[in-house]
């Protein structure tokens, strides 16, 4: 049996791939740690799962109010903020947790988020071997290919960090989606092997008796949120107060048509199965959980790699695309009425389904981590 | 008022949508990063408009720049850029 140690930032949707990639291996008799913000994790891990401090909550704390002012910035201000006040200190602020839990635990492999920069540099210092768990899909082609100053500024700020681009590994990449998203060449360390599903868990509770027959729409703009956001959830709230239709949508308390239901959390992947469609922002994570269970979507992207998942929903024919900061009622409407009366797109959202299916998920990740102890 | 600017501002216009942003209300000093927000979809919307029309390769243009340039990129700058090209 072999140990393995995932390293993982604050944030829900980086956390829930390892997950279920490590209940999987934790399933298989493996010994399994992680090592974050113990706040972070504890709701997302199984019962027991080890879990090796490298944030506090008073650092945690004050990286979510830094995530508060970024979510004011636009444009390319955005990609500055998030690598020299986000990532990079982030990455100096894990290491040491990181040190003590590789000495510690003493890993066969670190499976390292492709934003806990502290993983690769203290596996590397360690002699250990580290892969990555690339929580989106977006970034295995490099989105500022066509601003190379802009790149060469990113590589000299990993570079002062860790003596190198260590953003991938070049052993293993796993990535949980499909070629039937990522049409792009990529090198052969990468491994699609579609949403890590299986063993996660859910703790928020659901009104599950409030579902009510007819079809259904999830409406969720991920962790993330601000004044934009608010625009256009009550224009979401507009545009369906007269369709047929239940929605379900995650936002704070606020008053809405009575075919609404507003959750401030709901246990996603569990509500999947209830749906017909979901309305997102383009997170890596919910787009890829609604094609695993073959609903088409809305995407309105806001920022990061959103743009290039929602690209990868339409290039799919899997759903509609609008503009998160400007979009009105009725386009959100009209967008909503396509992807649930045409039969195309349910029927595009069914292949990347197949595909995801035929990865192997979480299965097929922990055989790839298995090889990797292997050698 | 300079022509060029005319007729960038009535591109951003449209391709942002006008409720958004009267064409008058952008001038020299209108940034893309911070005062426009330009998302990339329309980002890509308005290098095809500046393509067609001028001739003018916004990606190539931006290539050159590091990220402190590009995030004070305006409107100006990329109509003195057009205007020295065409």
């Amino acid at each position: 049996m072999s140990r393995f140690l995932f390293v993982v930032p604050p944030l829900t949707g980086h956390v829930n791939p390892t997950a279920s990639v490590g209940g999987e291996l934790l399933a298989r008799g493996h010994d399994v740690a992680w090592v974050g913000h113990p706040g972070t994790l504890a709701p997302l891990l199984p019962d027991g799962a080890l879990v090796f401090p490298a944030i506090d909550d008073r650092l945690e704390a004050e990286i979510r109010a830094k995530r508060q002012r970024w979510l004011a910035l636009r444009g390319m201000a955005v990609l500055k903020f998030f690598w020299e006040e986000f990532l990079i200190p982030l990455g100096h602020a894990m290491v040491p947790g990181t040190r003590f839990a590789v000495r510690g635990f003493q890993p066969d492999v670190v499976v390292a988020d492709q934003q806990a920069l502290a993983g690769p540099l203290v596996a590397k210092n360690a002699g250990l071997p580290w892969v990555t768990s690339a929580s989106t899909s977006a970034e295995l082609v490099n989105p500022l290919r066509t601003m190379p100053r802009v790149d060469a500024w990113v590589r000299g700020l990993l570079h002062g960090f860790a003596g190198g681009d260590i953003r991938f590994s070049d052993r293993l990449v796993l990535v949980y989606s499909s070629k039937a998203l990522v049409t792009e060449e990529v090198g052969d360390e990468v491994a699609f092997v579609g949403p890590a599903l299986t063993h996660r868990v859910e703790r928020v509770g659901f009104p599950w008796e409030r579902l009510t027959g007819g079809r259904r729409v999830l409406v969720s703009l991920g962790t993330l949120n601000g004044p934009a956001g608010e625009r256009f959830l009550g224009q979401v709230l507009d545009a369906v107060a007269d369709l047929d239709l239940q929605v379900v949508m995650v936002a704070p308390p606020r008053p809405a048509p009575p075919n609404v239901l507003v959750r401030p959390a709901v246990p996603q992947l569990a509500l999947m199965p209830h749906l017909d469609a979901v309305v997102t922002h383009g997170g890596h994570n919910t787009v890829c959980e609604a094609l695993a269970h073959g609903l088409p979507l809305v995407v309105a992207p806001i920022r990061d790699d959103q743009p290039t998942v929602a690209a990868q929903v339409v290039a799919a024919g899997a759903g509609v695309r609008l503009t998160y900061s400007r979009a009105r009622a009725a386009e959100v409407r009209s967008a909503l009425e396509s992807v649930l009366d045409e039969p195309e797109y349910a029927a595009a959202a069914e292949l990347v389904r197949e595909s995801f299916s035929a990865a192997g998920g979480a299965g097929a990740a922990a055989d790839l981590l298995e090889k990797v102890v292997a050698g | 008022m300079d022509e060029v600017l005319q007729q960038v501002a009535k591109m951003i216009a449209e391709v942002v949508g006008p409720d958004f942003l009267p064409v008058g209300e952008i001038t020299r000093d209108t940034t893309f990063s911070d005062d426009l927000g330009l998302e990339s979809i329309e980002f890509v919307a308005l290098a095809d408009k500046l393509n067609a029309h001028y001739g003018v390769d916004l990606v190539a243009f931006l290539a050159d720049m590091d990220i402190d340039e590009i995030m004070a990129m305006s409107v100006g700058r990329l109509v003195d850029h057009i205007t020295a090209r065409v």
